[in-house]
């Protein structure tokens, strides 16, 4: 392969420009404009490829892109969207291009003892626990904005912590530095040897992708194994209606959608959000560095969530738990936002 | 072209920043790019009417683009000129539940409309592969067909009435919203299939019918395409015209269970998905009835029926996603289009068998089978040169073959260009003098999709 090429050629091929990603596609779904879709995107990337358009010219449709990936799940050519858009932002988000509250935010995450900064953690130690081979991962901005979440996650499986961890290097994966993130994912697998389980759809799906999915569990894939025993959550002797909204990675990247499902089944009244597997905005740092359109679209969720008349909306990524709580707040709807995590310790569970 | 005199005509809805003009320079047709000078979004009929005179004035071309599924290259402007997309004129204007009709704009989607229908107990039978992508203005600009055209028909069958836009500008009312309508030509039917080369749809009226509240659906498992072909011919044969009859060969059930992971037979040579909808018991007897024909020619593996909707829907999304599941296999794939008489289809399946082993490429073959309508799509290496060619002469094969075979060159896509070098030995030089002076009557000055179709 030719090193100088932005794209893998092989990934760039597999697309046909069949259009069935299209209607999925949010921000297509929007603008009703060819360059805002999937199909889109991947021809200014073949332009790219071959010299017709330079990259400069691309930026603005590398940064519109949500980054959801749920042109791919829908793909049946099995078009690798989100790796080219990974190549895509590290070859365009480069330089003078390269905006400055992410050069902060990356650079904020990007060493284990900044990360360690965000939020002071308690670690425990669980002397008889059957998760003893599992570490938890504790994230970066997680660990600043939403510390319950890990603490909630930790309490309910009875598991390991290891303060001294870094970031996985998500972040910088999405955000056009590639390399850098998947060190970072590299570094992190050293750090916490065995098996991970992380509270956060988004860095479960780029750390499975650097070190394999056979280390990484996702917080609600692993409490799925012991859903009997979970008991129901109860408000004024009823149970709790919810909905969940899915993590856009854990769904379209690691296909896990069916097992916070089933949890959620198990312990409250849970109704399905149309549009559940659409992406909330959040779309890692999207609500920061493009807040208008975040919030465009999360327009249509703000409507479906509303007509549910929900007691909770549940998140299984701390982005969509902020994104969803601020955009809620914002249209004065009353609904309760909360991490599956922190939802399942409300039940006062298990202690297997 | 006067792009400024263009632009204070149409404003914001003309582009022609290179981002944007790259993104219409193809659409589903592999092999055939070409960047237009311009981009219009049109937002209303008078959008169009104002742009199709400036055309016509200025002699520029206009390529209309619905949602760009085509598979005939038609709506790649290799002749320069101004792709007008119409995929804003996304509206459902009218659904009558007692005259069985909707009012649509062009560029409804397929689903759309159908959902839209199921509301009122109706349902709009086309129904193309590519259903949740393509637009109703295209599927009429192409005749679309899809997988329930056996028994239901297709495109053509529920056009009633079409607004359309000359290459003029003048604007005509074809048709009407009864189903009886001998006032003067059937323009209507003319401009079915006519793929943006006479008229712009701007407004459409199509029929609708009863939602069928049964259906049943089985799958049988054959050694080859050609013993599944047998069992179509004796499904018909048997007086039963059923919903759905559908093939995929082994190149694409494998293809098929990599994206949608349903448990496929991936060791059979062939898989026939039958089926049939209605109100009443009689659903049930056909599909047994199909199910034991099938169990009965030679070569069949197994036959089993789908229990209940969720694994009829599985079956049937599977079938739909053949076309694009074959890129899987290889990183050019060409899919044609030719439809045999029915009694012909299991010695054509063999001819294309051995094209394949002739041309030493890999060719899935799946289609409408109960039409006659077969998808051959060859497989090659497009960086290998010598083998794109040994692809090229494999298509001019399979084209021949249909001919020889009394058969047509396409079924449902389209000739565009991709097919534009056989539509003469199908239709005859008289016929091609004669689509080019309809041609000029609708469009005096060739500028609607020119080079496309019998223009
Ligand atoms: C995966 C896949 C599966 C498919 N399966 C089927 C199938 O089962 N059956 C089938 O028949 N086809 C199928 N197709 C082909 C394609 O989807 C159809 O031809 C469809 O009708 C095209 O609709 P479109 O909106 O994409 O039109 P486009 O591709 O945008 O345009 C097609 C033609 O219509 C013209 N046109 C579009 N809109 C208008 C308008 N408003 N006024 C005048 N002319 C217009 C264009 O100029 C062009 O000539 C498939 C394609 C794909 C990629
Ligand atoms: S990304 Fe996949 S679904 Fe979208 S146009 Fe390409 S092949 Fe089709
Ligand atoms: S990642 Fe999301 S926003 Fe980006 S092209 Fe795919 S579906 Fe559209």
């Amino acid at each position: 392969m030719n090193q100088n090429l932005p794209f893998t050629p092989k990934l760039l091929e597999r697309c046909i420009s069949c259009g069935y990603c299209l209607p999925a596609c949010p921000t297509y779904v929007i603008t009703q404009e060819e360059i805002s879709s999937p199909r889109g995107r991947i021809n200014l990337m073949r332009a790219v490829q071959i010299g017709e358009l330079s990259i400069d010219q691309t930026l603005e449709q590398s940064s519109y892109c949500l980054g959801c990936r749920a042109c791919e799940s829908v793909c049946p050519a099995g078009v690798e969207y989100g790796t080219l858009l990974e190549e895509w932002r590290s070859a365009a988000w480069q330089g003078k291009n390269r905006n400055l509250i992410l050069k902060l935010l990356l650079f904020a995450v990007n060493q284990s003892w900044r990360v360690r900064l965000l939020g002071i953690f308690n670690p425990r130690n669980f002397q008889k626990s059957k998760w003893n081979e599992y570490s938890i991962m504790l994230g970066c901005f997680e660990r600043g904005l939403f510390p319950n979440v890990s603490a909630a996650a930790q309490k309910n499986l009875s598991i390991n912590v290891n303060g001294n961890q870094g970031c996985c290097g998500a972040l910088h994966a999405h955000n056009g530095e590639l390399a850098r993130g998947k060190e970072m994912a590299k570094k992190l697998g050293e750090q916490l040897p065995g098996k991970i389980i992380t509270t956060s759809g988004g860095c479960a799906a780029h750390l499975a992708s650097v070190i394999g999915k056979d280390r990484v569990f996702e917080y609600s894939e692993v409490l799925f194994n012991q859903v009997d025993l979970l008991k129901p959550v109860l408000i004024n002797g009823e149970k709790a209606r919810v909905a969940l909204q899915d993590s856009c990675h854990l769904r379209h990247g690691l296909q896990i959608y069916q097992q916070p499902r089933a949890i959620l089944k198990q312990i409250a009244d849970f109704v399905e959000l149309p549009g559940a597997s659409d992406c909330c905005g959040a779309a890692g740092t999207y609500a920061i560095l493009r807040a208008r359109d975040s919030k465009k679209v999360f327009d249509k969720k703000a409507k479906e969530i509303e007509k549910l008349n929900l007691d909770f909306i549940i998140s299984v990524n701390p982005g969509c738990t902020r994104q969803l709580a601020t955009q809620l707040k914002r249209r004065k709807i009353k609904t309760k936002v909360m991490h599956i995590a922190e939802f399942v310790a409300l039940s006062n569970s298990i202690n297997a | 072209m006067d792009l400024k005199a263009l632009t204070q005509l149409l404003g914001e809805k003309v582009k022609t920043d290179p981002v944007t003009l790259t993104a219409f320079s193809t659409d589903a047709t592999p092999e055939f790019k070409a960047t237009p000078e311009a981009v219009v979004f049109a937002e209303s009929r008078d959008d169009v009417v104002k742009l199709i005179q400036f055309a016509n004035e200025n002699k520029v071309p206009v390529i209309t683009r619905g949602a760009g599924s085509n598979l005939a290259a038609a709506t790649v402007p290799i002749t320069g000129g101004i792709i007008l997309v119409m995929t804003k004129l996304n509206r459902i204007l009218e659904i009558s539940k007692s005259e069985m009709l909707a009012v649509v704009e062009p560029a409804v989607t397929n689903v759309n409309l159908d959902n839209a229908a199921a509301e009122y107990g109706l349902m709009y039978p086309p129904d193309p592969g590519s259903k949740t992508v393509s637009t109703i203005g295209g599927n009429i600009a192409t005749c679309a067909g899809g997988l329930r055209g056996l028994k239901y028909g297709v495109t053509r069958n529920y056009v009633l009435g079409l607004e359309v836009v000359l290459g003029t500008g003048e604007v005509i009312n074809t048709g009407s919203r009864m189903v009886k309508d001998v006032a003067g030509y059937d323009i209507t039917r003319l401009l079915v299939g006519s793929e943006g080369t006479l008229g712009v749809i701007t407004k459409a009226t199509v029929a609708l019918r009863p939602r069928p509240t049964i259906s049943k659906y089985g799958v049988a498992y054959f050694k080859t395409l050609a013993d599944a072909s047998v069992a179509v011919d004796a499904i018909v044969g048997a007086g039963i015209l059923p919903a759905t009859l559908e093939f995929l060969d082994q190149v694409c059930i494998n293809a098929v269970e990599k994206f949608a992971a349903i448990g496929l037979d991936t060791s059979a040579g062939a898989l026939l998905l039958f089926g049939e909808d209605g109100d009443s018991d009689d659903v049930e007897i056909k599909t047994q009835q199909m199910a034991d024909i099938c169990a009965n020619p030679a070569g069949v593996i197994s036959v089993t029926r789908a229990k209940n909707v969720v694994e009829a829907d599985q079956l049937l999304f599977a079938r739909r996603c053949a076309l694009p599941a074959l890129a899987r296999e290889a990183s050019l794939a060409v899919s044609e289009d030719i439809c045999v008489p029915r009694p012909l289809l299991a010695e054509t399946v063999a001819k294309i068998a051995e094209i394949s082993k002739a041309r030493q490429l890999k060719i899935g073959v799946f289609g409408h089978a109960g039409d006659g309508n077969l998808h051959p799509k060859v497989l090659a290496d497009i960086n290998d040169p010598a083998e794109v060619a040994r692809l090229h002469a494999a298509l001019d094969d399979i084209f021949n073959l249909a001919l020889d075979m009394g058969g047509t060159i396409t079924g449902e896509h389209g000739v565009g260009i991709a097919k534009l070098p056989y539509l003469e030995r199908k239709v005859g030089k008289e016929q091609m003098y004669l689509f080019r002076r309809i041609k000029s009557a609708f469009d005096p000055n060739g500028i609607l999709n020119p080079g496309k179709t019998g223009s």
